[in-house]
């Protein structure tokens, strides 16, 4: 992490929705800066808005308030520079891994034996190798996510948004992948923004984790983590930081 | 041979392996029951016996009607739907596309559409009679209204569906309004679609026969009004089994072609 290099300036968000005939404030004047190849981590309860700023973050929503910066540039909707790791469900079932990896590539309208090279380079680095003509339904949850990883990575991001992304994976299996990406993000560095609600995985991961208050959502507490990596979630500073962390969050309705 | 397989196997295994033969020999049987069901009805009245009608179906090969065997006006029966077919599935695909995926197509078109739906294939008959006689085009004019209303149904129901998690991910990789209809929404509603094409092509098949039989020259419909007119109770039989065994056959195929053309659905299914 480079802190000298501000990548993405978060300024002044707000988002907030209509419900009924009362507006709901989803997430209210956060700001914050993400340094160059940083793992940083949004961390919060439930319903505090981290998805929200996510797809705020990623040109899904279009906030009502607040301004975004990448390298200096204020952007608007979805930048090509961004690419969002989604939930399981997000992988397409009538594609195949190949299919579903390249298909940022595809988009941008690469050639078919370039993309093809490409995605298969990242369909190795997360050990998919000769999975590339199985259809989504047949893998298991933690390789669903590999290829939703493989597929955020192709498209050759700078910023690499997860949206909570081993959430549905059984604690094993959330465990291994957890030391997953981080030894991919070691071996292609890229700037990630990891959202989670679990205190541990943020510890694990994270440079840093911007803690989230409850809704609306905003900035608690921004946490430097400076434990060497990989880090043992029995080592006391690891379980230090972990009881501040934990006594500091709301806790979730 | 059968006992030498199952000896190597265990108990589990050995009724499972019963149970599947079972499976196998239940729709023979089945079959079987009918034919012995007629065979036995047939003998005790003047209802055609199998054998009849078996016989009747073979005097159509030396004795054709109208210069046709049953292969013939079969073939002239499904000349007529897959003409039908191929412009429902053209135009109804791509209108249902439409109003699945324009919002404002789907406001202006939906109200008449319903309306069109509504109203069944056979009341349109009388009108298409008067108005284009009953040629060729007639018939198949009455197929395509038949079967129309399922194709578009079924894919426009495939395109509201689509869920919006896919398109996101499209909007995140800068996808632009054609690559998400193209490579995302058709592509995700196209098992809706194939519904659709069934449904339509067992539509197309029944609507087909209602509208050979009312005046005619060729067909399956069209033999089992002759077989009506003549009193000739075997051939209407016939005909009823050929029509019977073709639905069949074009149900198979249809299936195999989805199966063809999505093969994600077969490994889901597995």
């Amino acid at each position: 992490m480079d802190k000298s290099r501000v990548k993405l300036k978060v300024d002044n968000i707000s988002q907030s929705y209509v419900v009924g005939d009362e507006v709901l404030d989803a997430i209210l004047n956060v700001s914050f800066d993400v340094y160059d190849n940083e793992f940083l981590v949004i961390l919060g309860p439930g319903n505090c808005g981290k998805t929200v700023l996510l797809n705020v973050i990623g040109g899904l929503e279009k906030p009502t308030g607040g301004k975004l910066y990448l390298d200096g540039e204020e952007i608007v909707g979805s930048d090509k520079r961004i690419s969002m790791v989604f939930q399981e469900l997000a992988l397409m079932p009538w594609k195949t891994v190949m299919e579903n990896v390249e298909f940022g590539l595809q988009i941008e309208g690469v050639d078919k034996k370039t993309r093809r090279e490409i995605a298969q380079k990242y369909i190795d680095l997360v050990q998919l190798t000769g999975f590339e003509k199985s259809y989504p339904s047949q893998l298991s949850g933690g390789m669903k996510q590999r290829v939703g990883i493989a597929r955020a990575y192709t498209s050759n991001p700078e910023i690499l948004l997860m949206d909570e992304p081993f959430g549905q994976l059984d604690a094993q299996t959330r465990y291994s992948m957890q030391e997953e990406i981080q030894k991919i993000w070691q071996q292609e560095k890229r700037t990630i923004l990891f959202v989670t609600n679990n205190i541990e995985e943020a510890i694990y991961l994270g440079d840093r984790i911007i803690l989230m208050s409850k809704s609306p959502g905003k900035i608690k507490e921004i946490y430097d983590i400076d434990l060497p990596r990989p880090r043992n979630s029995m080592d006391p500073e690891f379980l230090a930081i972990r009881k501040e962390v934990s006594e500091n969050t709301d806790l979730a309705l | 041979m059968i006992k030498d397989k199952m000896k190597n196997m265990n108990e589990e295994e050995k009724r499972r392996y019963r149970l599947e033969r079972l499976y196998k020999i239940l729709p023979v049987i089945s079959i079987f029951l009918l034919i012995l069901l007629w065979s036995t009805v047939a003998a005790k009245s003047d209802f055609p016996s199998p054998k009849e009608t078996c016989d009747r179906l073979m005097l159509l090969f030396e004795n054709p009607i109208k210069g046709k065997n049953i292969f013939g006006h079969t073939a002239e029966s499904l000349i007529r739907i897959s003409i039908a077919l191929l412009f429902n599935w053209t135009f109804g695909i791509a209108f249902g596309i439409l109003i699945g995926w324009n919002k404002k197509a789907k406001a202006l078109f939906t109200p008449l559409f319903n309306g069109f739906r509504a109203v069944p294939p056979l009341a349109w008959i009388p009108l298409i009679t008067i108005w284009f006689g009953t040629g060729e085009f007639s018939k198949i004019m009455i197929v395509i209204f038949g079967s129309l209303a399922s194709v578009v149904v079924n894919t426009q129901a495939g395109m509201l569906n689509v869920d919006q998690l896919y398109i996101d991910v499209g909007t995140s990789f800068n996808a632009n309004e054609r690559q998400k209809l193209f490579q995302i929404a058709i592509p995700s509603a196209l098992d809706a679609i194939f519904a659709g094409i069934r449904t339509s092509t067992s539509a197309a098949w029944m609507v087909v026969l209602a509208a050979e039989m009312l005046g005619s020259e060729s067909g399956v419909g069209f033999l089992i009004v002759r077989g009506m007119d003549a009193m000739d109770m075997p051939l209407v039989l016939a005909a009823m089994i050929v029509i019977g065994l073709v639905g069949a056959l074009l149900a198979i195929i249809t299936q195999y072609l989805e199966r063809l053309m999505c093969p994600w659905t077969r490994v889901e299914s597995n």
